[in-house]
């Protein structure tokens, strides 16, 4: 090894491992305990009678409802996303129309655009389309927020394709259409997996527009269910906290099974 | 993003030699037209830039959401700027995303670049620090409040430390605990920038370092801190942009409270238009956050490019 | 056709279809022979469920019944109330939670239905109707039941501590101060909710003052606020923060999440000022400390004070509205009788609620506590004036400011007069 040991930065280490880890052990903790046992005990007590109460409870709360409703939001707007931002990467990279620079910038711009600041009018449009309380109208303006920031990444993914590859098959007569299939999206894939996770974690995350755009309990999503959970059985910590842990499990799994494509995705969630 | 908006506007053609593109020549073959992107611009456009205008437009106008919104002129925007709710509110919004920024850096700079070692212990460690990334603002919100609640949560265990637990009824600890929160979210995130930074930096450069005699915090700030540059920047507006929007937290933490003392300006905006129904007000604050918003991307653009904060997501694994 | 075209025109249309496709079913007014009924969604739910089943047995218009969780219940409401997904019929608390739909003349006055029906307006207590008429015209048919402010208190901690419930202010602070040498929190307060604060200041203003000085403040009269009576209610209010009655932690601790009731519950602290669900808020959780050692009073007298004893303050009842432009107002006026019929009486009252029917005297032992259900409806029936809570007086839009003046006043950010500024500055209308 090329340097002494780093007490500094080691001491820093394992101060934030008790950081992060005191909280993570109260959520384990908490949720294998009865109510009773856990307000005995407070938070730092270790489990003494294993149950699963806290989990089966947080499924008659409805969050069976919120989880299939949460699925269907994600899917809906990593479907949408899949749609729309390949082909507009595409022109974004290839095309020499100068009306795509122009929808370049309109994207740069709408990295600028806070989901909080156009929440009013999203409210008026969507009513008026009638599609308040109803997932499609929390789906359509969530993978609305999702594009530039997929645009830039799958944009930025493409632009490593050579340019000789599009020669090559430019002379062989290639129309845009079959490059776009047969040489873009196989040498994209990296982007698109980082897009993918990026819009799903956007949409299993989304709190603001069911917020504001749902109210019913069979169009609630987990964030939501979480919030209510909270607002109206906030003591009851154990139940709480299972239902904490249900909302991140698919995210867990996915940390295991695609943990590069998680890291990128995250990283275009930035600081939201 | 100069470079890239060069090569996205004029890019090199099939042949190199057509300088000025016109439509249905040579150079255009194997082209995609404007049409790709045309699906995906309407799309953003109507859920994204239409309500952006409309907005602009409300800022102008009384509404409460009952009668018919009337033209007001600057009236809203007078008011607004008289409201001392609203000048405090820029103030703790500033201030939540300056504590965020001064909390954070140090820490994961420390801890990426400590993480950015092989030992397979440092790689156990990571993978708890990273932990908190898996769960949403809403969970990481409400898993906070439970611990924090003076009565039954670890407060109460610890009265050494927290006292009477009024964490949430003082403004200190009010903000103290949203600064704290947002950075045990958000830490993790910054460590694995500069732990992929900090793993590409060259080992010859320390290697003559050692040759020079320098020791380890010599090497750390004339070589590691130079290098992770490009890092810092990327993650500080990672962070100033997130600290901007922060909203879950406020809402299920403190609720903007006690009073107004925590109440920031993206939650103000929700308060005002969703619960006092004064979307003409609501609507000018939001296009402050927008303008706010915008001068901070146009930072990103100069300053640092987008290319950059791609280098920076491929260093990492 | 170049296959980018086709994608564009795929998805336009896809886009098209789907906002016109979806546009119908939405929860609009009059969509087919439905009449939506939006209520608080709450435990008392499945009552109004079973009303509804019953009428749609024999009605031809169905009613659908929708919920709003409690919280969020008045913010929507009046987010939604004027677009194509608002209700026919929609639960209320009546005065300011309505008066603003008045004003935008979204609502139905009643008058000529309960002309129609003789039976209606006798069958309800005449100061309960009287809070949902909004210039001289009724707009709301209660429903529910009535909620008036209790001081409840845990007898076990009381007795153990040698202490009597309080029946004078002075009784009140003798209290604290015993109660906190124990080593007990006097007080459960839900400050970080802030309504539980607000329940303080309207029964002493309402002690001292009388009913007419809030009234006088509503009706726009904003010097109201700044008289002796005002400064007096505020320096007592101060001097019990000041004794440590409510402990130092209370804007920390909320009601909603049951958190002030379970330091009730648990002898953590002695008295808590509540509505009456908080009975059945704490049955919900320690069902045995509900039935047994929950004890209730009403708020102590205040020695010189020109607001009589016995009155109240709290939700005086809970109302049902019908839009205009509801496409069934038949529907909703039949479906509207049925607030007053036995069975809904009879449900309301095994769940803990208290109806005010006129009928409702001659089940109060059919109900989940006879005892309970006979001491609130004695102490509404002789009550000379039943206070609605400030928050649902001022129209919605001033309950922000005057929930954060009242917990700032608490904690010492405002004094008088910054209090006195801030509830002038709340708009009356």
């Amino acid at each position: 090894m090329r340097r002494r040991p780093n007490y500094l930065a080691g001491a820093a280490s394992l101060a934030w491992l008790f950081i992060v880890g005191l909280p993570l052990y109260v959520l384990l903790a908490a949720t294998v305990q009865t109510r009773s046992d856990y307000s005995k005990g407070g938070p730092l007590s270790w489990p003494e009678n294993f149950t699963l109460e806290n989990f089966t409870g947080a499924f008659d709360e409805g969050f069976g409802q919120y989880y299939l409703n949460t699925v269907i939001v994600t899917v809906a707007v990593v479907g949408i996303v899949l749609l729309l931002v390949p082909p507009l990467a595409y022109a974004i990279v290839r095309s020499r129309s100068r009306v795509t620079s122009l929808v370049f910038r309109l994207f740069l711009l709408g990295l600028a655009i806070p989901a909080q600041a156009v929440i009013v009018p999203m409210f008026y449009l969507i009513s008026e389309a009638g599609l308040y309380d109803n997932l499609i109208g929390v789906i359509l303006p969530t993978a609305a927020f999702c594009l530039p920031v997929s645009a830039l990444v799958l944009s930025g993914a493409m632009r490593d394709i050579s340019p000789e590859l599009f020669e090559a098959m430019a002379m062989d007569g290639a129309t845009p259409r079959r490059m776009f299939f047969q040489l873009v999206l196989p040498l994209s894939r990296g982007g698109i997996s980082t897009i993918v996770v990026f819009s799903a974690l956007q949409a299993w995350n989304g709190f603001l527009f069911p917020l504001v755009l749902t109210q019913s309990d069979s169009t609630k999503v987990i964030t939501l269910g979480l919030y209510n959970f909270q607002t109206e059985h906030g003591i009851n910590i154990p139940g709480l906290l299972a239902a904490v842990v249900l909302s991140m499990v698919p995210v867990l799994l996915v940390y295991l099974f695609a943990r590069r494509a998680l890291v990128q995705g995250l990283m275009g969630v930035g600081g939201k | 993003m100069t470079t890239q908006m060069t090569r996205a506007s004029a890019p090199r053609t099939v042949t190199g030699k057509t300088s000025r593109p016109v439509r249905g020549t040579a150079a255009d073959v194997g082209r995609p037209g404007f049409a790709w992107a045309v699906p995906a611009t309407l799309f953003f456009a109507l859920f994204a830039i239409a309500p952006l205008v409309m907005v602009a437009v409300l800022s102008f106008m009384n509404w409460n959401g009952l009668a018919e919104p009337e033209f007001v002129g600057l009236d809203n925007w007078k008011r607004v700027f008289d409201d001392p709710v609203m000048i405090q509110s820029i103030w703790l919004t500033l201030l939540l995303t300056f504590l965020g920024v001064a909390l954070q850096t140090p820490l994961s700079i420390l801890l990426g670049v400590w993480a950015a070692g092989k030992q397979r212990n440092r790689a156990v460690l990571s993978a708890i620090y990273f932990v908190p990334l898996l769960l949403s603002s809403t969970a990481v919100s409400v898993l906070w409040r439970a611990l924090l609640d003076p009565n039954f949560g670890v407060p109460a265990q610890a009265t050494w430390l927290f006292g009477d637990g009024n964490l949430f009824g003082a403004q200190s600890t009010a903000i103290g605990v949203l600064a704290f929160v947002s950075t045990w979210q958000f830490t993790p995130l910054h460590t694995l920038i500069y732990q992929g930074a900090a793993r590409a930096i060259p080992e010859v450069l320390y290697q003559a370092a050692e040759i020079d005699g320098a020791g380890r915090f010599r090497q750390f700030f004339h070589i590691t801190l130079p290098q992770l540059r490009n890092s810092i920047i990327t993650s500080m507006i990672l962070m100033v942009v997130g600290g901007l929007t922060t909203f879950e937290t406020v809402l299920i933490l403190t609720q903007g409270g006690p009073g107004t003392d925590t109440t920031i300006s993206a939650y103000y905006m929700y308060q005002k238009a969703f619960k006092s129904f004064d979307f003409g007000a609501g609507a000018a604050i939001a296009l402050v956050l927008v303008v706010a918003a915008t001068i901070i991307s146009l930072i990103v653009v100069r300053l640092s490019g987008y290319d950059k904060m791609r280098g920076t997501m491929e260093g990492m694994s | 056709m170049r296959f980018s075209r086709v994608l564009a025109c795929g998805v336009a249309l896809a886009a098209a279809l789907s906002l016109t496709a979806c546009g119908g079913n939405g929860s609009s007014a009059g969509g087919g022979d439905k009449i939506h009924v939006l209520v608080y969604g709450d435990a008392t739910n499945k009552v109004e469920k079973a009303i509804v089943d019953k009428f749609n047995k024999t009605s031809e218009v169905k009613v659908v019944l929708d919920t709003i969780p409690g919280a969020d219940y008045q913010q929507k409401l009046q987010t939604i109330i004027n677009t194509p997904q608002a209700p026919d019929i929609f639960f209320n608390w009546g005065g300011g939670s309505i008066v603003p739909f008045v004003k935008a003349d979204l609502l139905l006055p009643l008058d000529d239905f309960i002309a129609k029906d003789a039976k209606l307006k006798d069958a309800f207590l005449p100061s309960v109707f009287d809070s949902a008429v909004v210039d001289g015209k009724a707009y709301g048919v209660p429903m529910r039941g009535t909620q008036p402010v209790m001081l409840f208190h845990n007898k076990k901690v009381l007795a153990d501590a040698g202490v009597q419930p309080p029946k004078t202010w002075d009784e009140l602070l003798a209290a604290v101060k015993t109660l906190k040498a124990k080593g007990i929190t006097p007080i459960a307060l839900g400050g970080g909710d802030q309504w539980p604060t607000l329940m303080w200041f309207e029964y002493l203003y309402d002690r001292i003052a009388g009913p007419e000085l809030f009234n006088k403040a509503l009706s726009g009269d904003k010097n109201a606020w700044a008289g002796e009576d005002s400064k007096k209610a505020l320096s007592m209010l101060r001097e019990l923060v000041d004794a440590g009655a409510f402990g130092t932690n209370y804007d920390s601790v909320k009601f909603t999440d049951q958190g002030s009731p379970t330091l009730l519950a648990r002898g953590k602290a002695a008295f808590e000022l509540m509505g009456s669900w908080e009975y059945s808020t704490i049955q919900d959780f320690d069902k045995p400390f509900a039935e047994k050692n929950l004890g209730y009073t009403a708020f102590p007298t205040v020695p010189g004070g020109k607001g009589d004893p016995a009155n109240l303050v709290g939700n005086t009842n809970n109302f049902y509205s019908v839009l205009k432009k509801t496409k069934h107002p038949e529907a909703a006026a039949e479906f509207l009788k049925l607030m007053y019929s036995d069975d809904f009486v009879k449900q309301q009252l095994a769940i803990g609620n208290l109806p005010t029917t006129t009928n409702t005297e001659q089940y109060l032992d059919t109900s989940a506590n006879p005892a309970y259900s006979r001491y609130q409806y004695d102490l509404v029936k002789k009550a000379p004036s039943f206070q609605l809570s400030w928050d649902q007086a001022y129209p919605q839009s001033a309950s922000t400011a005057m929930h954060q003046a009242v917990q700032q006043f608490f904690n010492g950010r405002l004094d008088a007069d910054g209090f006195i500024k801030a509830m002038q500055a709340l708009p009356t209308e």
